[in-house]
């Protein structure tokens, strides 16, 4: 920073200094800025501070990662805290500030490194901190703390039995092998507060206290344990870090160069631009480093210098679910894999792909994306693409398997047994046109076999509180209860409202843990508010496959659970969505993989 | 004692009109369904965590927890002691949320409303004096259009033009800066756009009414006779025309010209990325946020009261023959 200067405070919006590009456009802006006050000038009206800021349309709620729930906070706090390791593209654990260790899959042994410091006056980083964190916080009866996900520290409803072995050693004791341990969000990326801050709230089970502490408030407790060093939190505007000069990664040995000099900005803000179209036209001017894209924009952008645009896989899957429980108005057709399957014949999810996402999308057709090393394709059965998508078929393979139902066909329509034609009701989440346009679709590729659609909008709220959400309705207590999405068995556990087809509700996949998926695939998972049974018993097969140390097996049982899944379809697996970035064209570093932001600390502008 | 017992009455309903609308909006808040209570629960099933478990420790981190009326007296409780709640989706108190946003508001909507105000007058009374003229129809013009277009959308153009492909303007907001600097030149580039975008809305508006006012008077007999006196053209508009033009005037002033600031600070807000009091009070809604809510909703309601309060005053001063001594 020159003498003098402030431009840190003026906000990087005000001139961002970041690449050649910038700087020409901004020519024109300087010398009203210099006389503003807000520039780092060196005479020649530029600055050698580099600054990257992100464009997002939501701030973050707090920065006390103990209630954090929303991805925009989380990312915030990773500035300043790095977490305990991350996870690279090809799934290798990357030791961050702990390095996670097991011989058979059941025994997770923690390390962390020597010279973690805390700010605030709170010491070093130790086993004991972690072990009180998550023996006091996470798995502590009250959750007095109200940790939104106290059950990833919990086995069986048990907690996870953790001890402190060292200084800067601990033990997590899984009750059963799972090799996929460090591959889920527990210990992956996990923050940390020291033990003293955490127990000056804990005797008197004081959330508000803590929340609202100013080391918390403020991430003073930070010390050296993140790239950059807390600056402000501006409500509703921005949140800028700046760099940190004392990153305990400096001092580290055994990571890459590129990591021991990071990071290559002096500074890292998160601007909130609510409306689209005025972050876009941030992009276009050099005031925003990075912001995501909408497909329809791409082309736009596409064609700009200064703007590289780059396509992320991502893992969340767009589905058309099926109503299998007792309050839809065709569920006894749908609770036929065949029928089902034929249905999938009728829906073109190559002109979905390519005409409604433009092309920023990939074809699903299992619980899986393809780039998972997990996805079987010799054991996926392909469906709504090529030859398998036909209306013909679909309406012979109706007519085929709508026995044992009241419904059959009348001439070219299919009709119940009062001979009325049958109308199904899809619900989609409304605020998307995409999703609209894919409703829209569904309605006319189903009118071609017979069926009529109607179509209502929801918000997604209305959606999962009307349709979601089903409860017992018989007499007496359920036999079972799988939560608020699986209220019991399908007959007599039904949603408030009755629906048919449900579009624009996104599954996460779990390329990295694909056994988390369960609840998605069993009769009484957590999350299977559509009534399916399936045919094959992947109960058995996730238990092999989330408890085997042998990759092999693993893959095998992975295997069959995937082309099982596409063969039964439980929903009409349609899509995979993508993350389209723009950056600044002298950005370098981000890769068009999935999980590619892992190393964003290392990204710097080109030739820096 | 007429005005003051006609005050003090106004004030006391003032304060039942905020309880009501504060109890329908708590009331509504709660039976609302909370989209992100949804996420949470769906979240924990997929991995196969209690949902209910997290619902709760939601709730507890919300305060949601406890019957209706229970939680709604308290917050009444807690407001009658100048305690606003504390906003979750923020982390700091109601009042600091509000105070920290109200200046961004002010910034630029201060200077909307007094540049509407002077200018919707002075070039009503000028069509007015003027009418069936060229400037005439170009300010009818100029009216229509403000009233016409849509705020949002002459927000995005302005910033494509002007920002995008000019570089006259910074596209983002700088919160900090304006902070910091508020009367610095660089605070004032970027609020340029806002204020016009707000202004041209409002200011349509208060131009057509005074046109309107003022055509009622040109002709009147008192001001010819004022002008067979000899009294000259500037004293005859802004004594004998402008004053009593004034007093219908001063209702739109403070209901239609409220209006418009409030409702179209959110769109303003939200283009220009003001983190003023619309933005603050529109994620307010949609997070959830009830205290935050209930705050933001307080402020326009004062603000509404007061205002049309300070409106029947300015009667009384502005037409000597209004008395509030019987009412």
């Amino acid at each position: 920073m020159l003498p003098g200067d402030r431009s840190g405070d003026a906000g990087p919006s005000a001139l961002a200094s970041r690449s050649r590009r910038s700087f020409l456009h901004l020519l024109g802006l300087s010398g009203a800025t210099a006389v503003a006050g807000c520039s780092s000038s060196q005479g020649d009206g530029t600055s050698d501070e580099t600054h990257y800021v992100d464009g997002t349309s939501t701030g973050t709620q707090t920065l006390n990662f103990l209630s954090v729930n929303d991805t925009p906070s989380a990312n915030r706090i990773q500035l300043v805290l790095d977490g305990a390791y991350a996870i690279t593209p090809e799934q290798e654990i990357f030791p961050l500030w702990a390095d996670i260790s097991t011989d058979e899959g059941r025994v997770y042994t923690v390390e962390l490194r020597d010279g973690l410091e805390w700010g605030a006056d709170y010491g070093s980083m130790t086993a004991e901190d972690w072990v009180y964190m998550i023996t006091e916080v996470f798995q502590a009866d009250s959750n007095w703390a109200n940790y939104p996900t106290p059950g990833e520290w919990q086995r069986a409803g048990e907690p996870i039995p953790v001890e402190k072995t060292g200084r800067r050693t601990f033990e997590v004791r899984l009750p059963e092998p799972d090799p996929a341990f460090p591959l889920r969000p527990v210990l992956w990326g996990a923050f940390c507060m020291p033990k003293g801050l955490i127990e000056q709230y804990r005797p008197a089970e004081d959330q508000e206290g803590l929340a609202q502490d100013e080391a918390v408030q403020t991430l003073a407790y930070a010390g050296n344990l993140g790239p950059y060093t807390f600056e402000r939190w501006e409500r509703g505007s921005s949140f800028v870090a700046t760099r940190n000069e004392e990153y305990y990664l400096r001092e580290v040995d055994d990571v890459p160069d590129e990591w021991q000099n990071a990071p290559y900005f002096d500074s890292y803000t998160y601007r909130v631009v609510p409306e689209e179209s005025t972050r876009l036209s941030a992009l276009r001017s050099g005031e925003l480093t990075a912001t995501d894209l909408p497909a329809s924009r791409v082309e736009q952008f596409e064609g700009l210098d200064d703007v590289a645009v780059k396509v992320f896989p991502q893992a969340y899957m767009t589905s058309l679910i099926y109503n299998q429980r007792a309050n839809g108005s065709f569920y006894e057709a749908l609770r036929k894999p065949a029928v089902r399957r034929a249905l999938a014949h009728a829906v073109d999810k190559r002109q979905i792909v390519e005409d409604v996402r433009r092309g920023y999308a990939t074809v699903a057709h299992t619980f899986q994306p393809t780039f998972s090393k997990w996805y079987a394709d010799e054991a996926v059965r392909e469906l709504g693409v090529g030859e398998t998508y036909s209306h013909e078929r679909a309406r012979e393979l109706l007519r085929d398997n709508l026995d044992g139902t009241p419904y059959r066909y009348e001439g070219d329509r299919v009709v119940d047994d009062a001979d009325e034609p049958v109308t199904l009701d899809l619900v989609f989440a409304q605020g998307s046109q995409p999703i609209q346009t894919i409703a829209e679709l569904v309605a006319q590729e189903y009118d071609a076999v017979g069926i009529d659609v109607e179509l209502t909008g929801k918000q997604y709220g209305s959606i999962v509180e009307q349709h979601l959400y089903n409860s017992w309705q018989g007499d007496g207590d359920p036999p079972w209860d799988a939560g608020p999405y699986n209220g019991g068995p399908r007959d007599q556990s039904v949603s408030s409202r009755p629906w048919d087809l449900i579009l624009g509700i996104t599954f996460n996949t779990y390329p990295r843990t694909p056994t988390s998926i369960r609840g998605f695939s069993v009769r009484r998972g957590g999350t299977n508010f559509y009534g399916y049974h399936p045919e094959t018993d992947f109960a058995s097969l996730f238990e092999t496959a989330s408890s085997t140390v042998d990759e092999a097996e693993r893959r095998a049982a992975l295997a069959e659970v995937f082309g099982a899944l596409s063969v039964e379809q439980p929903f009409n697996f349609l899509h995979m969505g993508v993350e389209i970035v723009g950056y600044d064209s002298a950005i370098r570093g981000p890769e068009e993989t999935f999980g590619y932001s892992w190393d964003r600390n290392t990204w710097r502008l080109d030739g820096a | 004692m007429g005005l003051k017992w006609y005050t003090a009455r106004r004030v006391a309903w003032a304060g039942v009109a905020a309880f009501v609308i504060l109890t329908v909006t708590f009331v509504l808040l709660d039976y609302a369904p909370d989209p992100e209570l949804a996420r949470i629960q769906f979240r924990a099933a997929a991995t196969g965590a209690d949902a209910e478990t997290a619902a709760e420790a939601y709730a507890e981190r919300r305060g949601l927890t406890g019957p209706l009326w229970e939680r709604y007296l308290e917050y009444l409780g807690n407001l009658a002691t100048g305690d606003w709640g504390w906003s979750d989706t923020r982390s700091q108190p109601v009042l600091t949320a509000i105070l920290t946003a109200l200046p961004y508001s002010l910034m630029y909507t201060v200077p909307a409303v007094a540049l509407s105000t002077v200018l919707g007058i002075a070039i009503g009374l000028y069509s007015a004096f003027n009418q069936y003229t060229t400037t005439d129809y170009a300010a009818t013009f100029v009216a229509f259009f403000g009233v016409s277009i849509p705020n949002f959308w002459f927000g995005i153009v302005l910033l494509l033009l002007f920002a995008v492909q000019l570089g006259w303007v910074p596209v983002l907001f700088d919160a900090e800066l304006a902070r910091t600097r508020p009367l610095s030149l660089a605070n004032a580039r970027q609020l340029v756009l806002p204020v016009f975008v707000l202004g041209t809305s409002a200011i349509a508006s208060t131009m057509r009414y005074a046109r309107a006012e003022a055509l009622e008077y040109v002709r009147a007999a008192f001001v010819k006779a004022a002008r067979a006196k000899g009294a000259s053209e500037w004293r005859i508009l802004t004594r004998h025309v402008l004053r009593p033009t004034l007093v219908p005037l001063s209702t739109i002033l403070v209901g239609d010209l409220l209006g418009i600031i409030l409702s179209a600070s959110y769109l303003v807000e939200v283009v220009f990325g003001i983190p003023g009091l619309g933005r603050l009070s529109l994620e307010a809604i949609r997070r959830q946020d009830t205290a935050l809510v209930l705050g933001t909703t307080l402020v326009p309601v004062l603000v509404a009261v007061l205002g049309n309060l300070l409106q029947d005053l300015a009667y009384a001063l502005l037409d000597p023959r209004i008395d509030y001594g019987d009412r």
